[in-house]
C-alpha cells in the first residue's frame, strides 16, 4: 500500500465514525433530558448547591472513584439491587447535573448510588472516614485522620466532635470534623436516586 | 430514533462501497502484487536476510557483525 | 574495549557518520530519541515507587495515611498518568520517531523543538502529577491532570505530529512499511482524541453521560490507537530485523492493520456495561470489542509464522525475548478484552480487580515489555555503545516477566471469585473485601519482582546514556561475534 492518500483518508475517516458514534449521536439523544418537576415544584435531579456541591468536589479531590462505583445495575444483571444498592436501575436522566459523572469503575468498596438512603447518619459518615474500620470490620479503605481536628477536650466537648463506640473511646481528646469533611458527608447523604422516572418501568 | 439508525445504517453502507471501492483500485493498480517487496524493503546489504541484528553484550555466541566499514 | 565516562561528543557523531545512511539516521535521532528515554525511564521509577505505595495501601490500609497528599485516592491516579503519559507515551514517541526515520530513510527533524517538546513535556506531568496529589485532580479517569496542563501537552504533541509528518512526506523509500501505517495512524489518532477529549469534558461540549460516553470513547482508544499501534509497530519492524526474516504475509499485515482501525475505534463502551447509557451504545462497544478478534488473530498468526523455528534466538537477543513476551501478551491481553465485553462474562467481572490484572496484562505485558525491547535495540544504535551487562538485562526481563505472571494470575484469580460473590446478595460485602486481601499481597509481592527488573534497567539505561558502556565497532553492532547462520543457507 504506498498511495498515501489512502492511509490520510482511512485513518481519519475511522475516528471520525467513531466520534459520531461514540459522542456525538449520545449527546443528540440524550443532551435535551430535562429534570423531572412535581406539582410543588421540586426537581429530580436537582442540581447541586452550597455545602453538597463543596461536598462533590472534595470526593474528586481524595479520588473516591478509583474505589467506590455510583451506578446501579438493572435487575438481572449482577445483584445490585437485590444488595439494597438501589431500588431500581440508574439511568442517563439522574446525571444530568454531573460535570464530570462519577460513575466509577471500581467496587473495592460497595456502590454509592444511593448510599444516603443506606446511610443517613451524619456520625456513622465521619466516624468511617475517620477510621474504616471503626464501623466496617475488615474494611480496607484508607482512615482519613487528615479530614479532622484533633483537640484535648477542654470544659464542653464541641457540638460536632464525633461520638466514637466505646471501644473506640478516646479519653482526653476530641476529634472535630473540618469543613472538608462536613461537605463530604453532605454530598454522601444526598445521593438518592429512589425518585421514580419514566424510564425505569417499575 | 429513526436518525440515529439512518445514520449507523449509512455509515456502513457508504464504508463498506468505500472499502470495496479500494480494493478494485488495490487490485487494479497492483498493490497485491508488491507484497513480498514490502515486506523486504526494511533489508538491504548492509542488514541482509538471513543476519540477526541483535545480541546480549559480552556473550559472543550469535548474531551480526554489520558489513559496514569499521573506523 | 571500553571508553570513559564522557557524554557522547562530536568524535562518536564521526564515527557513526562513517557508516552509512542508517548511521547517519541514527545519529540525527540521538539527542531527542535519547531524551524520550531517559525521560521515560525516569517516569518509569516515579511510577513504579507510586505502584508500590498504592499496592501496599490496599492490604495495609493505615499506612502513610497521615496527608491527603498521599490517601489511596490520589497515589493511585498519579500512578496511573505517570505511567500513561510519563513512561508510556515518552517511551513510544521515542520509539516512533526513531522507527519512523529509520523506515523513511530521513533524518529527523525539528530538532530544537523536540528537545523543548521533551522538557515541557516533563513539566507539564510533573506539574500535573503534584496536582493530583495536592487534590487538584478532575474526576476523569485517564484525564486527571488538571486541566489547564492539557494544554501544553496539545501543544508538544502537535510538534510530535509535525516531525512525523514530515518525515513521512519526505520519505526516501518508495515502499509504505507496515509499521509506518500504524506509526502514521497513532500520531493522527492521538492528538485528535486528546484535543476533543479535553473539549468535550472539561469544555462540557458534552453533558451528563455522554461525558462518560467520550471518557471511555478516550481512554480505550488511548490503548487501541495510540499504545497498541506504537507496539505493533515495533513488534513489525522489531521481530523481522533482530531475526533477519521477512514478515511472513505481508497481505496479512494490510488486513490486521485496517480492521484494528475500524473496530477498535467502537470498542470503548465496553467499559460502561450495565451503566446509566443507551443499550445500542453499549452494544456497539460490545460488538466493536468482538470484531477485534480479527485483526488480532491476523497478527498473531502473522508474528507467529514469522518466528516459528527460530524461537531458540530468545536466548542470544534481549530484544526478542522482551518483543516476543510482548507480542504474545497481546494476543491474549485481546482475546481476553474480547471475551469480557460479552455481557454474561462482563456480570462477573466488571468492577473487580479481574479487570486491572486485565489492563495491566495490556499497557504492562504488552506495550511495556515490547518498549523494554526497542529501547535495547534502539539505544546502542544512538549512542554508539554496548549495554553494560548481560546479567543485568537479564535481571530486567525475569523480574518483570516473573512479576508480571504473578500479577496477573493473582488478581485474575481473585478478581473473578470476587466478582462471583458479589453477585451472590447472600454474601455479605466486608467477607468479600476480606477475601480479596491475600490476592492484593500477592499484587505487591509481584510489584517488588518488577520493581527489581526496573531498578536493573534503570542502572543500564544510566551507564548507556551516561557514557560508561563498551563502544561499539560495527555500524550498528556488538564486537566478535560470528554471523549467526540460518538453515536455508541466506548468510
Amino acid at each position: 500500500m504506498n498511495r498515501a492518500v489512502f492511509l490520510y483518508v482511512g485513518v481519519l475517516a475511522v475516528v471520525l465514525a467513531s466520534f459520531s458514534g461514540l459522542v456525538s449521536l449520545p449527546q443528540l439523544q440524550l443532551g435535551t433530558i430535562q429534570p423531572l418537576v412535581d406539582a410543588n415544584g421540586n426537581q429530580y435531579p436537582a442540581p447541586p448547591t452550597g455545602l453538597v456541591a463543596e461536598g462533590r468536589s472534595v470526593y474528586i479531590s481524595l479520588g473516591c472513584i478509583y474505589c467506590h462505583s455510583q451506578q446501579v445495575r438493572p435487575p438481572g444483571f449482577g445483584a445490585d439491587i437485590e444488595r439494597g444498592w438501589g431500588t431500581r436501575r440508574t439511568v442517563a436522566r439522574d446525571h444530568i447535573w454531573d460535570a464530570p459523572p462519577l460513575l466509577g469503575t471500581m467496587r473495592t468498596g460497595p456502590d454509592l448510588a444511593n448510599i444516603g438512603v443506606r446511610q443517613p447518619s451524619d456520625n456513622w459518615h465521619l466516624l468511617h472516614l475517620y477510621n474504616p474500620v471503626m464501623t466496617s470490620p475488615g474494611s480496607i479503605m484508607p482512615p482519613m485522620p487528615f479530614l479532622f481536628d484533633e483537640r484535648p477536650v477542654e470544659v464542653q466537648v464541641p457540638y460536632d466532635a464525633l461520638a466514637f463506640p466505646p471501644e473506640w473511646s478516646t479519653p482526653g481528646r476530641v476529634v472535630i470534623p473540618t469543613r472538608r469533611a462536613k461537605a463530604l458527608v453532605a454530598y454522601l447523604k444526598s445521593m438518592d436516586k429512589s425518585h421514580p422516572v419514566p424510564e425505569v418501568v417499575p | 430514533m429513526t436518525l440515529i439508525y439512518l445514520f449507523i445504517f449509512g455509515s456502513v453502507v457508504i464504508a463498506g462501497l468505500t472499502a470495496v471501492y479500494g480494493l478494485v483500485w488495490a487490485v487494479r493498480d497492483g498493490q497485491m502484487r508488491r507484497f513480498s517487496a514490502g515486506a523486504m524493503s526494511i533489508f538491504d546489504d548492509e542488514e541482509p536476510v538471513g543476519r540477526m541484528t541483535d545480541a546480549f553484550p559480552g556473550e559472543g555466541n550469535a548474531s551480526g557483525v554489520g558489513v559496514g566499514r569499521e573506523p | 574495549m571500553s571508553s570513559t565516562g564522557a557524554a557522547v561528543s562530536g568524535t562518536d557523531r564521526a564515527v557513526l557518520e562513517r557508516v552509512g545512511w542508517r548511521g547517519d539516521v541514527d545519529g540525527s535521532c540521538q539527542v531527542p530519541v535519547g531524551l524520550f528515554f531517559v525521560s521515560a525511564i525516569a517516569w518509569l521509577m516515579v511510577g513504579t515507587v507510586l505502584a508500590l505505595l498504592a499496592s501496599l495501601k490496599m492490604h495495609v490500609p493505615g499506612f502513610l495515611d497521615g496527608t491527603d497528599w498521599l490517601t489511596f485516592g490520589r497515589v493511585r491516579p498519579a500512578h496511573l498518568n505517570t505511567m500513561i503519559y510519563g513512561w508510556g507515551s515518552m517511551a513510544g514517541v521515542g520509539v516512533m520517531l526513531w522507527l519512523e526515520a529509520r523506515l523513511c530513510r530521513v533524518r529527523l527533524p525539528l530538532q530544537l523543538l523536540l528537545v523543548v517538546g521533551v522538557v515541557l513535556w516533563n513539566v507539564g506531568v510533573a506539574g500535573g502529577t503534584i496536582g493530583i496529589l495536592t487534590g487538584a485532580q478532575t474526576g476523569v479517569e485517564w484525564l486527571e491532570f488538571p486541566y489547564p496542563w492539557s494544554f501544553l501537552f496539545a501543544g508538544v504533541f502537535a510538534v510530535v505530529m509535525a516531525a512525523s509528518l514530515m518525515m513521512f512526506s519526505g520519505r526516501r523509500e518508495g515502499h509504505i512499511y507496515v509499521s509506518q501505517w500504524y506509526l502514521f495512524g497513532a500520531v493522527l489518532w492521538f492528538p485528535f482524541l486528546y484535543v476533543m477529549a479535553n473539549a468535550l469534558i472539561h469544555g462540557n461540549l458534552a453533558t451528563g453521560v455522554v461525558q462518560a460516553s467520550a471518557n471511555w470513547w478516550f481512554a480505550h482508544n488511548v490503548l487501541g490507537l495510540w499504545f497498541t499501534p506504537i507496539g505493533l509497530a515495533a513488534v513489525y519492524y522489531l521481530l523481522p530485523k533482530v531475526l533477519g526474516r521477512p514478515i511472513h504475509s505481508y497481505y496479512l499485515s494490510l488486513l490486521g492493520f485496517w480492521t484494528l482501525a475500524l473496530f477498535y475505534n467502537w470498542a470503548g463502551t465496553h467499559h460502561l456495561i450495565g451503566g446509566p447509557l443507551p443499550a445500542w451504545l453499549i452494544t456497539v462497544g460490545v460488538v466493536g470489542s468482538l470484531m477485534m478478534f480479527i485483526p488480532v488473530t491476523t497478527v498473531a498468526i502473522n508474528h507467529h509464522l514469522t518466528t516459528v523455528g527460530h524461537f531458540s534466538r530468545l536466548r542470544v537477543s534481549p530484544t526478542l525475548r522482551f518483543v516476543v513476551f510482548g507480542a504474545m501478551s497481546y494476543t491474549v491481553v485481546s482475546f481476553q478484552g474480547s471475551l469480557q465485553s460479552l455481557r454474561s462474562v462482563n456480570e462477573v467481572n466488571h468492577f473487580t480487580h479481574y479487570t486491572i490484572a486485565h489492563a495491566h496484562l495490556g499497557v504492562y505485558s504488552f506495550f511495556t515489555m515490547v518498549m523494554f525491547g526497542a529501547i535495547y535495540y534502539i539505544a546502542p544504535r544512538l549512542t554508539g555503545r554496548e549495554w553494560a551487562s548481560a546479567r543485568l538485562i537479564k535481571v530486567h526481563f525475569w523480574g518483570t516477566a516473573t512479576g508480571m505472571a504473578i500479577y496477573w494470575i493473582g488478581l485474575t484469580w481473585g478478581g473473578w471469585i470476587q466478582g462471583l460473590k458479589m453477585d451472590d446478595p447472600d454474601v455479605p460485602f466486608l467477607d468479600i473485601v476480606r477475601y480479596t486481601v491475600p490476592f492484593l499481597a500477592s499484587r505487591t509481592a509481584a510489584g517488588v519482582l518488577m520493581t527489581i527488573g526496573h531498578i536493573a534497567f534503570a542502572v543500564l539505561a544510566w551507564k548507556m546514556f551516561a557514557g560508561s558502556g563498551v563502544r561499539l565497532v560495527g555500524p550498528t553492532l556488538f564486537t566478535s561475534r560470528r554471523p549467526a547462520a540460518i538453515p536455508g543457507g541466506e548468510v
